[in-house]
């Protein structure tokens, strides 16, 4: 078990930067606290998947709003903060907790759960209230939800590195890799929400686009009973599908930049079709809520060894 | 009067992905018209400047559009608009009647040919057209204000807003495509569009 | 003045334009002009071209023929209203009337496809109660079909031109859910989302004929707002980019430059195939059925042209009703200046709808409905409404367009009565074929003033409450044609049965939009391409009943 996650790991630690793999070289017999850091680690590289992907989305789609409003600045602001402040996590070895790390990530947090009030805010006060069409087309709820996902778990990151040696890590109460397996789960349902709604604004036009559609929630599913009931013989299914949501956080970069392409015009219309056509940076959100369901696994697995 | 789009060229986006190779052709075409007259006698090519300058009045300090030049080759081309009001005439007999019975008006009421007018007396003669208080046997057959409004007024108006400066003047984006628009709500606009002066 | 004309016919050769490659071609079969093919078609729009690709697929033999080009749109269409003049039947007509018909650029095409190429995409059922509009709601005339039948062609249509609506449509009874999900709304049309809201009736985004997302070769749309003067990015969901590629793959022959004269009637008193001219030269192409689907005016202008011993008045005309009850939707427009920047030139002109009136019968003083959508003109057809409808001209006429990027605006879709002295009859002026043109007649009626008159007020209303200034109303303004050859259940007052078969030649079809009993208060492509299609489901049953 552990020598294949091992083999997993150094095998995607051969992506692009440091934010994607495992820690280059895992000591053979972990002691209990290194265990904690990593999983701490791995939390912190999920924070920077998602915080990467708000930075580049709010990017695009405030320049698409030509920062009307001052306050459209603040999540390029705050998720780039955010960012660095993961990268720093990613690499960083220490047992104990960075407190400006932890600070810039209750930012995040309540950056995002300003924005996600604020957008929905827009839809509601708008013609037509929250109709499909405003939830298709006025600022996406879904977009600060990731960033307030990012603050939440670099919190968690932060919470799970301070564990003392011999301890179990605990999150409100519970074990921490009980509560984040739950809490991945639930991020991964609320992303899910977003990219169906935004893949039904498409009509589903590519048989393709049902992907992220079914196979995050298969995962999030999974990592909700590894919630409920932390029993050995799903942590395997969760891990296999887990990998899957990662990869396929790569793969919808992909499928949009072909979508992109598709649109009149296509690449060299890019000021037009970039905006218009499917977003780039969505989709390594996935990438980051399945980084954080893994540490989450990892977690429940040092606990039973 | 302020311009309202102080920098602003439709002609700018020529090599940009908001024309296309359809748009280029068309539009080099239009501009490469010698302002000269194909159909029209030099003497109703006159009148029809002359007519052209009351009728779509151009702001002082911009390049001078060629309105008249559509016109003259629309008649040329003998190409109508589809249909024709029964009382009226062709295209090629209304304008040609229009602009004699014009002139003769003009003769009527000022003593002088309308090119020869002040404004303000070549824009109360229009004024009489508007109105069909016309004097002159020319219009038999015609009728001023069908002419003015169904005529003058018609092509003389479309043939302004075929031209790029015209969009300069009011902020309209132009060809669109393959690039079109992005930004469509209110107070919003594409980087490649106008931008409105505030002091207007 | 257009400059990108094919001179020559494309369709020919055994292949015919690719709509969706620059340059490129697809297969086309071919008839002889002695072959007598099932069916001859004379136009390719709404009506000719759907029934082209149903009658195909069904597998009978089709040549279908139209006056205008085959085009491609992504290499001929230039983004400008000028040119794109090309796109409409610019020869000549003779208007009259108080409210003579301005033809032209405002009521019909001359390409392959059809007036659709120009339409405004705008795609709408009618309520159901209009099909029985005398026995249920008291005026005009019923249609011989039942709306439940033509709820489902709707859905057939729909779906063939991946209409792009909203989730929940506000009006009439259940729908299916449109293929392809609305588009993003302009600010003009929030302009009419506000003054709704404002006077407490419904809105919704404009089911349309533009794709949302891509489809196959198609793009989606790039709200370049020229829709009326052609779409050069295919996104516009046409007769000649759904319809007649589908029906070309079926085998069916397109002939593009192709002028229908006149059409044969044999000694057996069925017609026996049609004159037309195309590449210099009359010919004859022999069909064992004839389908006239030019529109409203040509429809009976070639009917009437084809007046021969047997049948003095013109072919299919023994109720004298050919050419008469000419109907076109009131369009007028209600305008006013915005605060902000509204620069409406951006998207498909009509994102926003109510129906609100067709479907509220409380409160009115007139027969029928109307519906309205928001607007936006670009600057060749603005300076028109300037000059035409408000008679500006100097220096008035030149500061009213410099609030172009200001102008929001509303226009109804209204519904006319039927009435007899709006009519289609033939001119002694001949075309360049040398074919007698239409005459074409058309006042509006004292109902028809009613209903105008109230949706303007409504109008000016909602435009206030949505914060415009300086208002002002349209006076007569014409959209759409429809009727001419009535279709009905009865011969001596109508000219087709509800299949469009005529009641005079069992040979002779009418499908197109001069087929309307009544108006409606909606824009008539959606009906006319349902008829179409029930039309071809039809003729399938009647040929293996043996009964065609
Ligand atoms: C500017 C504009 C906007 C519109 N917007 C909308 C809209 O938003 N929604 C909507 O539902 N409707 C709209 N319409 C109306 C719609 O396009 C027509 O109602 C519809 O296309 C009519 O279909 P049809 O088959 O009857 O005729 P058409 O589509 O006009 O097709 C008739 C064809 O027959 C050809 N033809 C005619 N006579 C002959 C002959 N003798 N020989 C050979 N060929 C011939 C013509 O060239 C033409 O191509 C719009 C129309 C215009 C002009
Ligand atoms: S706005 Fe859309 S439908 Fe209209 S012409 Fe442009 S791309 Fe085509």
């Amino acid at each position: 078990m552990r020598a294949a996650k091992l083999r997993h790991d150094r095998r995607l630690s051969r992506l692009p930067a440091l934010l994607s793999a495992a820690p280059p070289s895992p000591r053979p017999k972990p002691d209990v606290q290194a265990l904690s850091t990593r999983a701490a680690r791995r939390l912190n590289r999920g924070c920077a998947w998602l915080s990467a992907a708000v930075l580049a989305d709010s990017a695009v789609e405030h320049y698409r709003g030509m920062f009307f409003n001052r306050a459209m600045y603040a999540p390029l602001a705050v998720s780039s903060l955010t960012l660095a402040a993961s990268v720093h996590g990613g690499s960083d070895r220490s047992g104990k907790s960075h407190p400006v790390r932890d600070g810039i990530y209750a930012l995040a947090a309540l950056t995002g759960l300003a924005g996600t009030g604020f957008h929905l805010y827009n839809v509601g006060k708008r013609e037509g209230g929250f109709s499909f069409e405003n939830l298709f087309y006025c600022a996406p709820v879904g977009a600060p939800f990731a960033l307030l996902l990012a603050g939440l778990f670099g919190r968690a990151a932060e919470r799970v590195r301070d564990t003392a040696p011999g301890d179990v890590p605990q999150l409100f109460g519970l074990p921490a890799g009980r509560a984040l397996a739950g809490a991945s789960a639930l991020g991964m349902m609320g992303t899910v929400g977003e990219v169906g709604l935004l893949h039904f604004r498409g009509a589903y036009h590519d048989p393709f686009m049902f992907l992220p559609v079914s196979v995050p929630p298969a995962a999030a599913a999974t990592m909700a009973a590894v919630a409920v009931q932390p029993k050995r013989p799903r942590w395997r299914l969760a891990r296999l599908l887990l990998r899957l949501v990662q990869g396929l956080g790569f793969a919808g970069v992909g499928f949009h930049a072909y979508g992109v392409h598709r649109n009149m015009g296509g690449w060299r219309n890019w000021s037009q079709t970039m905006l218009n056509g499917p977003p780039l940076p969505a989709p390594p959100s996935f990438t980051g809520l399945a980084l954080v369901g893994l540490a989450a696994l990892d977690l429940l697995e040092e606990r039973h060894d | 009067m302020t311009e309202r789009f102080p920098g602003y060229d439709v002609l700018a986006k020529r090599d940009t992905p908001s024309w296309n190779d359809a748009s280029r052709r068309v539009i080099d075409h239009r501009l490469a018209l010698e302002d000269e007259p194909r159909f029209l006698t030099q003497d109703e090519w006159r009148l029809l400047v002359a007519l052209c300058d009351r009728i779509v009045p151009q702001p002082p300090h911009r390049p001078r559009i060629p309105v008249a030049v559509l016109i003259d080759r629309k008649l040329q081309q003998d190409q109508g608009d589809g249909y024709r009001q029964a009382s009226m005439p062709p295209l090629r007999q209304a304008w040609r009647q229009g602009l004699h019975a014009l002139n003769e008006e003009a003769r009527l009421r000022f003593g002088g040919n309308f090119v020869e007018l002040a404004p303000g007396q070549q824009d109360a003669l229009l004024e009489l057209l508007a109105r069909d208080q016309v004097r002159s046997e020319a219009w038999q057959g015609l009728g001023a204000k069908s002419f003015f409004k169904g005529r003058a007024l018609h092509d003389i108006g479309s043939s302004y807003y075929a031209f790029p400066e015209s969009w300069n003047q009011i902020g309209f984006g132009g060809p669109a495509s393959p690039r079109g628009y992005v930004r469509m709500d209110f107070n919003r606009r594409d980087p490649w569009e106008a931008v409105e002066s505030k002091h207007v | 003045m257009s400059e990108i004309v094919p001179q020559v016919p494309r369709a020919r050769d055994g292949r015919a334009p690719d709509v969706f490659h620059v340059g490129g071609w697809v297969p086309m079969r071919e008839y002889a002009d002695d072959d007598e093919v099932d069916f001859a078609i004379i136009g390719t729009g709404a009506g000719g071209g759907t029934l082209a690709c149903r009658l195909s697929e069904a597998g009978f033999s089709v040549v279908a023929l139209d006056v205008g080009p085959y085009w491609r749109p992504l290499e001929d269409f230039a983004s400008d209203e000028h040119e794109q003049f090309k796109l409409y039947w610019r020869d000549e007509r003779i208007v009259d009337g108080t409210d003579a018909l301005q033809l032209g650029r405002n009521n019909s095409g001359q390409s392959v496809g059809g007036s659709m190429v120009h339409f405004a995409m705008v795609s709408l059922r009618f309520r159901p109660e209009w099909f029985k509009a005398r026995s249920q709601l008291g005026y005009g005339h019923d249609w011989p079909v039942d709306w439940r039948e033509m709820w489902r062609y709707y859905g057939e249509v729909e779906e063939a031109l991946k209409i792009a609506g909203p989730v929940r449509y506000p009006w009439g009874p259940h729908r299916p859910r449109y293929p392809y999900r609305a588009h993003e709304l302009n600010a003009a049309a929030r302009v009419l989302a506000r003054g709704s809201e404002a006077l407490g009736i419904k809105w919704a985004p404009t089911p349309l004929a533009t794709l949302s997302a891509p489809r196959g070769d198609a793009h989606p749309c790039v709200y370049r707002g020229f829709c009326i003067a052609g779409c050069s990015t295919n996104a516009k969901q046409s007769a000649l980019t759904t319809w007649i590629p589908r029906a070309l793959a079926a085998g069916a022959e397109i002939r593009d430059l192709a002028m229908v004269g006149r059409i044969e009637l044999g000694n057996s008193g069925r017609v026996t195939g049609l004159h037309y001219h195309r590449e210099g030269r009359w010919r004859f192409q022999r069909a064992r059925h004839v389908v006239v689907a030019g529109y409203s005016i040509e429809t009976p202008r070639l009917l009437l042209n084809s007046a021969c011993p047997r049948f003095p008045d013109g072919l299919a005309n023994s109720s004298g009703l050919v050419g008469h009850n000419l109907m076109a939707h009131s369009n007028q427009g209600v305008y006013g200046v915005m605060e902000d920047e509204i620069r409406w030139y951006k998207g498909p002109p009509s994102l926003a709808i109510t129906e609100h009136w067709n479907y509220t019968d409380e409160g009115k003083d007139f027969h029928g409905g109307y519906s309205y959508m928001s607007q936006g003109p670009l600057p060749v057809e603005w300076v028109g409404t300037m000059t035409g409808n408000r008679g500006l001209w100097g220096e008035a006429l030149q500061r009213e367009m410099q609030k172009y990027i200001h102008q929001a605006g509303l226009k109804i879709v209204g519904e006319t009565q039927a009435r007899d002295e709006n009519r289609v009859r033939l001119a002694d002026e001949k075309d360049r074929f040398g074919l007698p043109v239409a005459h074409v007649t058309f006042s509006y009626g004292d109902n028809d003033h009613r209903l105008i008159a109230h949706a303007k007020r409504f109008m000016r209303d909602s435009l206030a409450a949505a914060g415009a200034r300086d208002i002002w109303a349209e006076e007569s303004e014409t959209a759409h044609l429809m009727g001419t050859c009535r279709m009905g259940d009865d011969p001596s007052t109508s000219v087709t049965n509800a299949d469009g078969r005529s009641w005079d030649i069992p040979n002779l079809w009418i499908c197109d939009g001069s087929l309307f009993p009544t108006s409606g208060g909606v824009n008539p492509s959606l009906t006319i391409q349902a008829l179409a299609c029930r039309a071809a489901d039809r003729i399938k049953l009647l040929a293996k009943r043996g009964e065609l």
